[in-house]
């Protein structure tokens, strides 16, 4: 009961963000609230969620992954050259290689890192260099082709539920109760909180290190998965812009980069906010230049919210708002 | 006493071999590569094509220099690349191919490179917002800045001064380009090792508590740390455009993850506080060296990113397990 008035604290100004954004776009924009449009941000959100997730789980680690780009570039390239024939084999080899392929290289980011005692930051800045290196050796340049019955199946419709909500929504509750209900999640936030002290009370932190960037890849690659399909085809270079979106969108949903605080409950508010913010611009009209200084400014105010606790004052405005009578939590809030 | 002072005397003679040993042994790879790249290519030892790659090195070089000084204090800049673009970006502009614009455009410049930087190093510094993610953000509001001045196209074209100091020789003997890069280095060097500034990032990089604690603004050191990074990366961008003559919009791009290779080659910790500019130097002329070597080799880009990154790996496992710096850092 108190995690889920302190997971409320936390999400609340996310998920209302969000929404007072989107409401906005609508009055700007009625077009905006039309199902076509809606369908649309579904498919898009979804690579911004995998990726925002899989930078998650580094950063509350107290990591953080350059290389996520490069893993997204190189899943996706695999992902469109794998025999694209529908048979049941290929299919199930498209099914595994990708997803195989990224937990490997985001487990070699974790292996580095925590065995060799590495800053992660200039550890994933090279593997990243070597992955996308892979990913340009094995198509140098953009082009390829996707199995038309997955293309289907996983932009398609099922009774008329768009099939990318679902995928995103049963992916984050799943990864949602991977950090919040077993061990291994605890474990995380336990290492991203003090890592020494984490060590001591007997965790085995390297192990968790190397499977959170595990874990990572496999987000990662999901990701590259999901972009190629969407886009039909793949470009090695393609996920570069993640490497900043991932961040920001994790940012954005209440995960501190100092590692320990946060999670992906908030993860489809950060995504939808970020994503929102660059649609309404495209809506109104505004060239593309200005949302690479608007994706800056962005992240610079989410930045500057987080780490000067803005946003601990609004979520204990808003818990004097719900819930007057639990004073002993504002204790154990942070 | 006495013994003392000969310790004191033995630790510091052991100290400048160890400091020295990793500066010769950059040097013999750099002389290494030469005499590798002359075996594949006759070229390559050529006396002009030396000129060429260390006039590829300044360029690299003088980025470096505000990557070093920001890497010193613990901190990293991922706005170098927007920032170069955006310098060559606006020297083409400003200048539009006369002499007599040239000297206000590159101080102008200069000072916006300055401000951006000054901008991220207010945030890393006050805010404490994570250099690595604040710098990003920078870059980008510096990529927009640039693409909406330049409307995707850039205009206008270099002035012959400017050629003259990135291309030609000083009196038909030595590079122009090198010259400055030897002046700069020079400064920095003297910087860091002999002023009260250049102690102070070095102990802000060490342990930025202490420094606090023991008087040293490290706020304002930081800020003023982060603009110099910004500016040596603005006027590197304006050198370029002498270079390339006209303004190109993904110059910058590849100086990104050169010039943090450069300072990691060197041996610079990326937890700050131990290193020098002089380590940079070697590491920008192993970095454009082997780039050369790649080219005269035919390495596709493919292969050029395998062997940076890998590079990058092995000099870093080498310098940690060499130095038994184990400590918990991010």
């Amino acid at each position: 009961m108190k995690e889920k008035q302190r997971n409320l604290q936390l999400y609340i100004p996310v998920y209302s963000i969000a929404i007072s954004i989107y409401i906005f776009a609508g009055i700007i924009k009625p077009i905006f609230f039309t199902w076509n449009n809606n369908v649309n941000l579904f498919t898009r959100v979804t690579p911004l969620i995998f990726a925002g997730m899989a930078q998650t789980f580094v950063i509350l680690t107290g990591g953080i992954d350059l290389s996520i780009g490069s893993i997204i570039g190189l899943t996706s390239v695999l992902a469109v050259s794998l025999p694209f024939i529908d048979k049941p084999l290929n299919i199930v080899m498209w099914i595994f290689i990708p997803p195989l392929v990224g937990l490997s290289m985001g487990l070699i980011n974790g292996l580095i890192i925590s065995k060799g005692r590495f800053p992660p930051l200039i550890v994933t800045l090279a593997t990243g260099a070597i992955f996308q290196g892979i990913a340009l050796f094995i198509m140098p340049t953009p082009g390829g082709k996707v199995s038309l019955s997955i293309a289907r199946i996983v932009t398609g419709t099922m009774l008329k539920i768009p099939n990318p909500l679902i995928i995103f929504l049963v992916f984050s509750y799943i990864f949602h109760l991977i950090l919040r209900r077993t061990e291994f999640g605890r474990s995380i936030y336990a290492i991203g909180g003090n890592e020494a002290i984490a060590h001591e009370s007997g965790i085995l932190c390297s192990k968790i290190k190397i499977w959170a960037y595990g874990v990572s890849g496999l987000l990662g690659a999901f990701a590259g998965m999901f972009i190629s399909i969407w886009i039909v085809s793949a470009d090695p270079l393609i996920g570069e812009p993640y490497i900043m979106n991932s961040i920001a969108v994790a940012i954005l949903s209440g995960t501190a980069l100092s590692g320990g605080k946060g999670g992906v409950t908030g993860i489809i508010g950060g995504a939808y906010i970020y994503l929102l913010i660059n649609n309404i611009l495209n809506l109104l009209g505004i060239s593309t230049f200005y949302q690479f200084i608007v994706k800056g400014l962005i992240l610079i105010l989410a930045l500057t919210i987080s780490s000067s606790g803005i946003i601990f004052n609004i979520r204990s405005i808003l818990r004097r708002l719900f819930f007057l009578k639990t004073k002993s939590i504002e204790k154990m809030g942070e | 006493m006495n013994k003392l002072s000969t310790n004191i005397n033995n630790s510091r003679i052991t100290n400048f071999i160890l400091r020295g040993r990793v500066i010769i042994s950059l040097f013999v790879l750099i002389i290494l590569m030469f005499i590798l790249g002359g075996i594949i290519s006759k070229g390559f030892l050529s006396f002009r094509h030396m000129g060429i790659i260390l006039r590829l090195a300044s360029f690299l070089g003088i980025v470096s220099i505000g990557q070093t000084i920001v890497i010193l204090t613990g901190g990293i800049d991922l706005s170098v690349g927007p920032l170069i673009t955006m310098g060559n970006l606006f020297a083409c502009m400003f200048i539009k191919g006369l002499d007599s614009n040239t000297l206000w455009a590159l101080v102008v410049i200069v000072l916006i490179g300055a401000f951006f930087g000054f901008f991220s190093g207010l945030g890393i510094a006050y805010l404490r917002i994570s250099p690595l993610v604040m710098t990003m953000a920078v870059g980008s509001l510096v990529t927009g800045i640039s693409l909406i001045f330049s409307q995707g196209a850039p205009k206008g074209f270099a002035s012959p001064i400017l050629k003259y100091l990135s291309v030609e020789k000083l009196l038909n003997i030595f590079p122009v380009m090198i010259l400055i890069w030897i002046v700069l280095s020079a400064f920095f060097i003297l910087l860091l090792n002999y002023s009260s500034f250049g102690r102070k990032i070095y102990y802000i990089g060490a342990n930025e508590k202490v420094a606090f604690l023991s008087g040293i603004k490290t706020r304002l050191v930081k800020t003023l740390v982060y603009s110099m990074s910004g500016a040596t990366a603005a006027f590197t961008g304006a050198l370029m455009a002498g270079y390339t003559e006209t303004a190109f919009l993904g110059i910058g791009n590849a100086y990104l993850m050169w010039s943090i290779t450069a300072v990691v080659i060197g041996g610079t910790s990326l937890t700050g506080g131990s290193g020098s500019y002089l380590n940079t130097i070697a590491g920008s002329i192993i970095v454009v060296l082997l780039e050369s070597l790649l080219t005269v080799l035919r390495i596709p880009e493919a292969g050029r990113r395998i062997v940076n990154g890998a590079i990058i790996l092995i000099l870093v496992s080498i310098y940690y397990y060499s130095q038994k710096n184990k400590k918990y850092n991010i």
